[in-house]
């Protein structure tokens, strides 16, 4: 029997194309494509569908993007961090008071502010393994921490003043065309920035550690059941400290990369703005009781969220929290979409065979 | 070929508070066997397989591993010399592709630190064909029914380079067809020469596959026995240490020349779920309904008594139209219900004996008329004695009871609204065999006192046993009628397998 190899016939394209985990990133990309062509139909002739415009939308979004990476990892274990944008509201407080007012470098600034984030999401995540806390409660209670530390440093805004942070914010790519054998910049001037590479190089990261390391599978196996992932005696303590020290870690980059967007710190920056980030993940198809999601879901899911402020802009007409009530119907939608794949996928088991 | 013994356990004890858990227990195993470890709950096996995999610690004894002396530290420690096991639940990840719940953990890596999907996909399908298991590696595990998913975990554990495989009740949730597919797989693994010690409460399966077996019972060794010099019934009389003749001396329940009919279920159904399934039921009858899992029967029992609501059909009680739409309304028809996951569905397990024998009887008379303590108690302690339930009091936890004695508990539940229609899914289900002969005993007493029951069980034997009529079900419908008096085993398995298949084989 041994030498004899037969073919076991792998399921049909269409099947793997089609399974219910990857219909919610198909449902994400194919609603931004709409809403892409809703926006080029309506506002093409406005400059819609330039490079500029495309782009912008990743300049003035990264900073969410980048968070929004660590917190698909949290949410796939089934977990959930609530205490990201206080993190990353705490991370431009250090940089803009730490340089502003004590006259210290910045990057050391971010150093520091590394330890403290990375510090506390290794703490929250030993508290909700070790202690059973549930994570809503381990990281509101690290929300009001961080957000309670930001207030402590100073109640006012301060606006950052550094040669070296100012030469990073404005950093940039000029989007570049081959015009009669010569390169010039594309007309309106479109660019990405450190922000957007630092998203792009995260989402990357991310989609490594989460395909093609143990660590990523090992998020995975917990979020589908972490009793059995303690049974197949998979390391799910480390793998939990480690993903929340690393939601850590995004949440600082977040608040760097918001610090060289608006230049400056404030103890209320991002207030809510953890929502906005789950919302983002969600959206891209993370499931949020866990086990389900992809770095691809949740790329798309922040280009989604992005396209509607942007689409506003270009209507001229309306209020910005239309974008809000756009992003509740989205919400709704993908959420919908959710249950009907679980729901859906379930009864296809059911059913007789 | 020469016996060599890869196991050697000898003199094992271990001391709870209060409590000798093993008290000079023996123990060992061969290379290529599959060795039963028997016994009734409490007896002692999975202290001293929890002894062997270093999750207990011994307090004296010796165990050697290929002749070595070792210490078992952790249960990593013993997957890392060897020594694998396989547990009754199912303990994978739903949501990870088969190849990937079978290397999660140990994935083969590629250079420059990748896992390699393609060397897991591809192991996996060896892996299992080894097994004769010729399915879609790639698939999630969801999308497999529990007796693949069951080999999906024993090729996780065998795949370690495992010696010695333990299966701590692997069958208890698979039906007769992935049965044999087990054993099949054991079988192969018994060839390789790896040494199997297998756990179960199904005597027919060790009869079936095991060449040696060891019982214990209270802690100490009672014997070692080669399968084919014990007789059934002397096993039994070993493992449970009294005569069992109670087991072989159940009668069937008589049922009067022109018994009156006491449930009549016709063509109900619901689209997709259960279909049109029609039988009826006479006063003081016990039909027993036999059948794969997912083949409808719990999904019948769950309709007769109105869990799920029937869009099809009509059920008639007492030979008067009946809507039973909640189990309120079942209830209130006399009908009783012993689900079939007793520790989800029956029983509360932080509430007291005495508070979970007197909640219907309690829910029936209503919020604003609540029992007195005294009369919970009354209550309770009358079923206690009736039923033989083994509790120091009423006022003990029943999580904290043995499986046999939940399931008592339920029972008293239930008798004590004076039911005039029982409904037991899987009673017996992972309990002893004592436990079992008493449940079947205090069923076919009811049945004497004019009680109709639906009697649903996977195994054969008992629904032989005990029933009046058997109803068989295949594929969500009602496939045949048997008598329980005159017909075998084989009858029911006859139409089981009639139009049915393994929709996994190649």
């Amino acid at each position: 029997m041994a030498d004899k190899r037969i073919r076991i016939k792998r399921q049909s394209l269409t099947n793997r194309i089609f399974n219910p985990k990857h219909v919610m990133v198909y449902a994400t990309i194919g609603v931004f494509l709409l809403i892409y062509l809703f926006g080029a139909l309506m506002y093409g002739d406005k400059g819609f569908t330039t490079i500029r415009t495309f782009l912008n939308m990743f300049i003035d979004n990264a900073y969410f993007g980048i968070s929004a990476v660590g917190m698909t990892m949290v949410l796939i274990t089934g977990g959930i961090d609530l205490s990201v944008a206080a993190v990353a509201s705490l991370t431009g407080m250090f940089i803009a008071y730490g340089n502003s007012v004590l006259g210290m470098d910045p990057f050391l600034c971010i150093a520091i502010a590394m330890v403290v984030g990375v510090g506390l999401g290794a703490l929250m995540g030993a508290m909700i393994h070790y202690l059973n806390v549930p994570p809503f409660i381990t990281t509101l209670a690290g929300m009001f921490l961080a957000r309670g530390a930001c207030s402590l440093i100073s109640r006012e805004s301060i606006a950052i003043n550094n040669a070296a942070f100012d030469a990073l914010a404005g950093w940039k790519i000029y989007i570049m065309k081959l015009v009669d054998g010569e390169w010039v910049k594309v007309k309106p001037i479109a660019f990405v920035n450190f922000n957007v590479m630092l998203f792009l190089a995260m989402i990357l990261i991310g989609a490594y550690l989460l395909k093609s390391t143990r660590l990523g599978r090992n998020v995975y196996a917990i979020g589908g059941n972490e009793q059995s992932a303690k049974l197949m005696f998979l390391p799910v303590a480390k793998t939990k400290i480690f993903v929340y020290a690393f939601n850590g870690f995004c949440s600082v980059l977040m608040g760097v990369s918001y610090a060289l967007y608006v230049k400056s710190g404030w103890n209320l920056a991002l207030q809510g703005g953890e929502l906005e980030v789950i919302a983002s993940a969600v959206i891209g198809g993370t499931l949020l009781t866990g086990g389900v999601g992809n770095m691809l879901g949740t790329l798309f899911g922040v280009m989604l969220k992005s396209i509607i402020p942007a689409l506003i802009t270009f209507a001229g007409n309306l209020l910005s929290w239309w974008g809000k009530i756009a992003t509740g119907l989205l919400l709704l939608l993908f959420i919908g979409i959710q249950r009907i794949v679980v729901t859906y996928s379930a009864r296809r088991k059911g059913s007789c065979r | 070929m020469p016996d060599k013994r890869i196991l050697e356990m000898k003199g094992i004890e271990i001391q709870f508070p209060g409590v000798k858990a093993l008290d000079k227990v023996d123990f060992d195993l061969i290379a290529g066997e599959v060795h039963a470890l028997l016994g009734e709950n409490g007896a002692g096996k999975s202290t001293l397989i929890k002894c062997l995999t270093g999750v207990h610690h011994m307090d004296k004894g010796q165990i050697l591993y290929d002749g070595k002396e070792i210490t078992p530290t952790s249960p990593q420690a013993a997957i890392a010399m060897g020594i694998s096991t396989v547990f009754q639940e199912i303990n994978l990840c739903q949501n990870l592709t088969v190849a990937e719940n079978i290397f999660v953990g140990r994935q083969p890596m590629k250079r420059g630190k990748r896992i390699d999907w393609k060397a897991i996909n591809r192991r996996a399908e060896e892996l299992l064909l080894r097994f004769n298991i010729h399915i879609d590696v790639t698939r999630p595990l969801d999308y497999y029914s529990t007796g693949i998913q069951q080999m999906v975990s024993i090729a996780r554990a065998v795949d370690v380079r495992a010696k010695i495989l333990i299966l701590d009740e692997p069958t208890s949730s698979l039906d007769e067809k992935e049965v044999e597919r087990l054993f099949d797989v054991m079988r192969d693994l018994k060839k390789t020469g790896m040494g199997i010690i297998f756990i179960t409460h199904f005597l027919d399966q060790v009869f079936a596959i095991s060449d040696r077996m060891t019982v214990l019972r209270n802690g100490h060794l009672v014997g070692n026995f080669l399968t084919d010099q014990i007789s059934k019934i002397e096993l039994v009389r070993q493992m449970i240490g009294k005569d069992m003749d109670v087991i072989f001396a159940l009668k069937r329940p008589t049922v009067a020349e022109g018994a009156p009919e006491t449930l009549k279920v016709e063509n109900l159904g619901i689209a997709g779920r259960v279909e049109n399934v029609s039988f009826s039921l006479r006063k003081g009858e016990l039909i027993g309904f036999a059948g794969l899992l997912g083949s409808g029967r719990t999904e019948t029992a769950e309709m007769v008594f109105g869990v799920t609501r029937a869009d099809h059909g009509a059920i008639e009680i007492n030979e008067k139209p009946a809507r039973i739409r909640i189990p309120v309304d079942a209830i209130q028809h006399k009908m009783a219900f012993c689900p079939e996951d007793r520790k989800r569905d029956g029983i509360i397990g932080d509430l007291s004996v005495r508070e979970n024998i007197a909640l219907v009887v309690q829910s029936r008379r209503g919020a604003l008329k609540p029992m007195s303590p005294k009369e919970q108690l009354d209550l309770a302690d009358k079923y206690i004695t009736m039923l033989g339930i083994a509790t120091p009091d009423a006022d003990k936890k029943v999580g904290e009871l043995s499986g046999g004695n939940q399931q008592k508990v339920i029972l008293a539940r239930w008798m004590a609204t004076q039911p005039e229609i029982l409904i037991l899914d899987e009673p017996t289900r992972g309990i002893d065999v004592g436990a079992k002969a008493e449940i079947q005993r205090l069923m076919l007493e009811l049945c004497g006192q004019g009680v109709s029951v639906l009697f649903i069980s996977s195994e054969l034997d008992e629904i032989l046993r005990c029933s009046n009529r058997v109803i068989v079900m295949r594929d969500r419908c009602k496939a045949g009628e048997l008598p329980g008096e005159t017909s075998r085993q084989e009858d029911i398995l006859q139409v089981i397998a009639e139009g049915s298949s393994l929709e996994e084989d190649a």
